[in-house]
């Protein structure tokens, strides 16, 4: 009876093959692998074609599946590889570590399991001696001393000079002495040939030798545990990276993945191989010859650097110089993008489970047939059903997609169509790499998203489907990236898009009481961004531009008025001041609107309106300009006229001012703008202007009474999600009427 | 070289102010040279980035250049395999200052150089004539007059070539028969000029300044690419910034001003700041300005602070003095630079503690 440990680095290639080796070597009659024991029925499934690395072993607790594990594994994971070598040559394989069940109870009894066993201790001992890449130092020092058992002799002398003197942690103390246990177990079975993978940290306290399997029961007697499951689910090699928050994480899983599969010395060629050929397809130069030099290049680097062959450093170093576009090689190749399979007959993933548990609280049934659903946010169940259909339209399961209904203008009604097909199971499927239960994994994909996304547009998008989803955890980030988004945008006009939809985010955040602060940093951030650069990025537009912005100015006004912004009072009516002026280089358009809008703000007198407006239209202006004057001052605007007796007032004393002649030239430029009325609103206008009144149906006189006002306002207020102050408001009549009149430049529900 | 001191010469080359650590080098240096190289690789790298050379000798290497060894060990690496370096960088990143080291570590002689201009001409690159003797003997070697690329080719030696991008395309060219096939055909004397073991280009160029050409992707493909970054740390940026101000103020006889270690950090960290787009607690992205904002533009923000502050002011550096040097290195461009100056003035020089003074000083350039 002989047990050989194989000492290995957790996703290390050079490990990976040295097991092969040794497996081969031995042809052992039972394999037992450092793995959770309770995952053990999970392994026959390596080796079954349908599962393809990178994949990940997922731990959850039964019934919560947001307590999880997972154990990824890469094609040159030692552990799958010798997994995969013993199914396929029919050898028993088990689990040995401790159970996860017993590690989750632990955590359940704040009794954390510090593990102290470093994370990567060959990658210490490699820059010890002086190596940053530890794979090559495997290959090195460790391989090169002779065949696969040497090499394992080796590292596990190394480790053991390494663990003497440490004390091992409680935790980790049970681990082991759970392995040595099993081991102890397979011998007893009659097992002639065991072989042990397990990390190279643990080798030496494997070794059965003076330890005594009556310590090791009374460890391990008594343990709580609780009921676990597991489940494969797809993983990516992104997510195996260290900076993806994996704590065992590697640094470059396409790397090695490479290493693995060519292990020659034309491994090096090979790779620049691949990397010209990526940057070919982006159009970039890479020709044979840029090749031969790169591989020069590594070889003298590696010479110059005292090591025996190029490593990633000289690689990437070397093809850097040579091709450039370092970037995208990192990315794509010592990073990469491979993406692994699950056979969909695989036991379910916890993802599934809690959608399952969150459509019964949500009471949302999975029916294939299309449905209607309303839903009232003011209900908490309604509520659920909004948060749940949202998330999942922010994971990409689109079970329901919302319309266009009745009353969208509300906001506390939501219409969705719902139905459920076969293939979203399938994604669900796929989509559980990114977390296990429904809001976690939104909220990862959410971050992922916000991270790709290549314009304002988009990154608004992903913000509004978090608030909507009540993602808090993904609202932060998408915040952050929408902030470094918009200081490089160079688009004042993009700005400007992006504001309206924050501030219906914010407000909207704010009737659900997510917490906005954050958001409304950004918003103030954008806002600076748009005073700074609004007067340049008015100058020099044709009509087409200059009808965006002057709709974009309103918008903005507006925004700022639903929010109460403070830039409302001073710093943006001082921009518009600079925008109504007159200049050569500004359309007519937008001084025209930003006169109005500043008189909607009351920042100017209807002594300075009438000024700027007869500026506009007297002789020294060209007519076209004047026109377009008028046209940004009153478009659209009919009904306000209408109602706002003091904005008729401007503009019926200015007209009435004009001389003859001057009445004569500028009639056809307002006619232009009078004519787009509605007939009604001139018949009103004109039945106004002749002393006549119109049938008003909410006019109030001067004898308003306050207390009943007042009382009124406040709901007006919550309604358009308005600050309720409890100061009687009776004087200040303008405000009622601001808000009963809704002006181009007013609060609009 | 003559016989006359050294010191009596304004800027000596490389190779003769720092004789003796490549002498020691030479000595303590027992690994393999490439052919024609009069240091290995290892000690030419140890000459530019300093420090001791081992038991064998007590001379201690001044450092030449700041930064990332990783990017020296590429560009000699290179030279060892008989391909071109390509030193690119904004200006200020000492990209001449490491070919001239370079050169006179590998070759000891950092002389051969070609200076390029728009106006450089094929003849500069490969050879001219000298017309009295072609007229009076014809075509021959005599008349000939070797440019520093014959000579390198001839004698086995490293060959600088400055501002490669500000030649025209087509002079460019020139070169890459010359590092392709290591000859230059002399078709007038039908002969050609084999380049002896050692012959190599060390090229700069700069990728961000206006009115350079393109290199054309033949002559790109004969380079190894090494680009020299701004410095990078806030603290190895001040270090440099202060020891060149001292230097140049002594230089320039201005007037004792106290050290302003206050002003130098700041404009070292506006100028980082701008330069990186991104506030230096990276919390804020900010729009990144036209201008260069390198090293040697803070240095010279200072230079003039410190004359305002000594001829104008009271004696101490203010950060008024420094802010329309400031203002004026950022923004070069009126239209786009002036909304990133705004933007940074109010969102982040605004909110800092401490920025008060300078960000008043500030609002009253702009008026």
């Amino acid at each position: 009876m002989t047990v050989h440990l194989l000492g290995i680095r957790h996703h290390g290639p050079g490990s990976a093959r040295s097991v092969l080796r040794a497996l081969e070597e031995f042809e052992p009659d039972i394999v037992l692998v450092e793995a959770p024991a309770d995952v053990e029925s999970s392994l026959p499934w390596i080796g079954d074609p349908g599962l393809v690395a990178p994949v990940a072993l997922l731990g959850y607790v039964a019934n919560e599946p947001g307590r999880a594990l997972f154990a990824p594994f890469a094609s040159f994971s030692p552990e799958w590889q010798a997994v995969r070598w013993a199914n396929a040559h029919h050898v028993p394989v088990r689990a040995i570590d401790l159970p996860m069940a017993v590690t989750f109870a632990a955590q359940n009894d704040d009794e954390m399991l510090v593990d102290a066993a470093p994370i990567d201790p060959l990658r210490s001992l490699a820059a010890a001696a002086g190596d940053n890449d530890p794979e090559r130092w495997w290959e090195d020092v460790i391989e090169h001393r002779g065949d696969g058992v040497l090499a394992f002799d080796a590292v596990a002398e190394a480790m053991g000079a390494a663990r003497e003197g440490t004390v091992p942690s409680a935790g980790e103390e049970r681990r082991e002495a759970h392995m040595r246990r099993a081991i102890r177990t397979a011998i007893k079975e009659g097992h002639e040939t065991i072989i042990v993978v397990c990390g190279a940290w643990h080798v030496p306290a494997l070794d059965l030798e003076g330890r005594a399997a009556s310590v090791d029961n009374t460890t391990l007697r008594g343990l709580a545990r609780i009921k676990v499951a597991s489940a494969w689910v797809p993983w990516t090699h992104r997510r195996l990276t260290t900076s993806s928050g994996y704590g065992a994480g590697v640094d470059s899983p396409g790397w090695y993945r490479h290493v693995f599969e060519h292990p020659g010395s034309d491994g090096v060629s090979r790779f620049l191989v691949d990397a010209a050929h990526l940057l070919r397809a982006r159009g970039l130069s890479a020709s044979p010859d840029h090749l031969i030099a790169g591989t020069r290049l590594a070889d003298a680097l590696a010479t110059m650097r005292q090591r025996p062959r190029p490593g990633l450093a000289e690689v990437l170093d070397a093809a850097d110089a040579v091709m450039g576009g370092i970037d995208i090689v990192r990315s794509e190749l010592v990073i990469g993008d491979a993406l692994g399979e699950v056979p969909e007959n695989a036991p379910q993933v916890p993802l599934a489970r809690d959608l399952a548990k969150a459509q019964k609280t949500a009471r949302l049934k999975p029916v294939a047939a299309v449905q209607t659903v309303e839903v009232d946010l003011r209900t908490p169940t309604g509520l659920r059903k909004s948060h749940l259909l949202h998330r999942l339209l922010a994971l990409g399961v689109p079970w329901g997609v919302p319309e266009e209904g009745r009353g969208s203008s509300g906001t506390f009604r939501e219409t969705w169509r719902v139905a459920w097909e076969p293939e979203l199971s399938v994604r669900l499927v796929e989509r559980s790499g990114y977390g296990s239960t429904v809001a976690s994994a939104a909220t990862a994909r959410l971050v992922e998203r916000a991270g790709a996304a290549t314009n304002l547009g988009e990154l608004v998008g992903v913000l509004e489907r978090g608030l909507f989803a009540d993602l808090p955890d993904a609202v932060a980030p998408c915040v952050r990236r929408l902030a470094d988004r918009a200081a490089t945008d160079p688009d004042v006009g993009r700005l400007m898009d992006v504001v309206v939809p924050l501030a219906s985010a914010l407000r909207y955040g704010n009737v659900r009481g997510t917490d906005a602060s954050a958001l409304s940093d950004v918003f103030d951030g954008i806002m600076v961004r748009i005073l700074a650069g609004l007067v340049p990025a008015c100058s020099s537009l044709d009509d087409d531009a200059a009808a965006r912005m002057v709709e974009r100015l309103t918008a903005v006004q507006t925004s700022l008025a639903v929010l109460d912004h403070s830039s409302r009072r001073s710093a943006f009516p001082a921009v518009l001041t600079q925008l109504a002026d007159r200049h050569a280089m500004r359309h007519g358009l937008v001084s025209g609107r930003a006169t109005r809008l500043l008189h909607d703000a009351g920042a100017w007198s209807a002594v300075a309106v009438e000024r700027r407006l007869s500026q506009a239209l007297s002789g020294g202006t060209a007519p076209g300009v004047g026109a377009a004057f008028v046209e940004g001052f009153l478009a659209g605007s009919g009904t306000v006229l209408v109602h706002d007796t003091e904005l008729l007032g401007v503009v019926d004393r200015w007209l009435s001012s004009l001389a003859v002649e001057s009445f004569d030239a500028v009639i056809a430029l307002l006619r232009r703008t009078f004519g787009a009325f509605e007939p009604a609103e001139r018949r009103q206008i004109m039945s106004l202007l002749l002393g006549g009144s119109i049938g008003r149906v909410s006019g109030f006189g001067a004898d308003v009474d306050a207390d009943r006002a007042a009382a009124a306002l406040d709901t007006v207020r919550h309604m358009l999600g308005l600050a309720i102050t409890t100061e009687p408001v009776a004087a200040d009549s303008r405000e009622l009427s601001s808000v009963l009149h809704p002006s181009v430049g007013g609060a609009m529900a | 070289m003559s016989d006359d001191p050294v010191t009596a010469i304004l800027r000596p080359h490389a190779e003769d102010q720092y004789a003796a650590e490549l002498a020691a080098l030479a000595v303590a240096d027992d690994r393999p040279r490439p052919p024609g190289w009069k240091l290995s690789p290892w000690a030419v790298v140890k000459y530019l980035m300093g420090g001791s050379i081992g038991a064998a000798s007590d001379v201690l290497i001044s450092p030449k250049y700041v930064g990332s060894q990783r990017l020296i060990e590429i560009a000699t690496a290179t030279l060892a395999t008989d391909r071109a370096v390509l030193l690119l960088g904004v200006p200020g990143t000492a990209k001449t200052w490491v070919g001239e080291h370079l050169a006179a570590a590998i070759s000891g002689d950092s002389t051969l150089l070609i200076q390029g201009t728009a106006g450089t001409t094929e003849e500069t690159l490969r050879y001219g004539w000298n017309y009295a003797r072609l007229l009076a003997d014809g075509p021959s070697e005599e008349a000939l007059v070797p440019s520093p690329i014959y000579r390198g080719m001839s004698r086995g030696a490293i060959v600088r070539v400055e501002e490669l991008t500000r030649m025209p395309p087509e002079v460019q060219d020139a070169l890459v028969t010359v590092l392709s096939e290591k000859v230059l055909p002399i078709p007038e004397l039908d002969t050609e000029l084999s380049a002896v073991q050692g012959f190599n280009v060390i090229a700069t160029a700069n990728d961000r300044d206006r009115g350079v050409n393109d290199i054309s992707s033949a002559l790109r493909r004969r380079f190894n690419t090494v680009v020299l970054p701004l410095p990078a740390t806030v603290e190895e940026e001040i270090a440099i910034v202060s020891q060149r101000v001292g230097e140049l103020g002594r230089a320039l006889a201005l007037p004792e001003v106290p050290a302003a270690a206050d002003e130098i950090r700041r404009v070292v960290t506006i100028f980082r700041e701008l330069r990186n787009g991104v506030t230096a607690d990276e919390r804020t992205t900010l729009k990144v300005p036209s201008g260069t904002l390198s090293t040697a533009e803070a240095i010279s923000v200072i230079t003039n602070g410190t004359a305002l502050a000594a001829h104008f002011g009271d004696g101490t550096l203010s950060p008024a003095d420094v802010a329309a040097g400031i203002v004026g290195a950022v923004v070069s461009d009126p239209i786009h630079d002036a909304v990133a100056w705004r933007e940074y003035l109010e969102g982040v020089v605004r909110e800092r503690a401490g920025w008060g003074e300078f960000y008043d000083a500030c609002r009253e350039l702009d008026g």
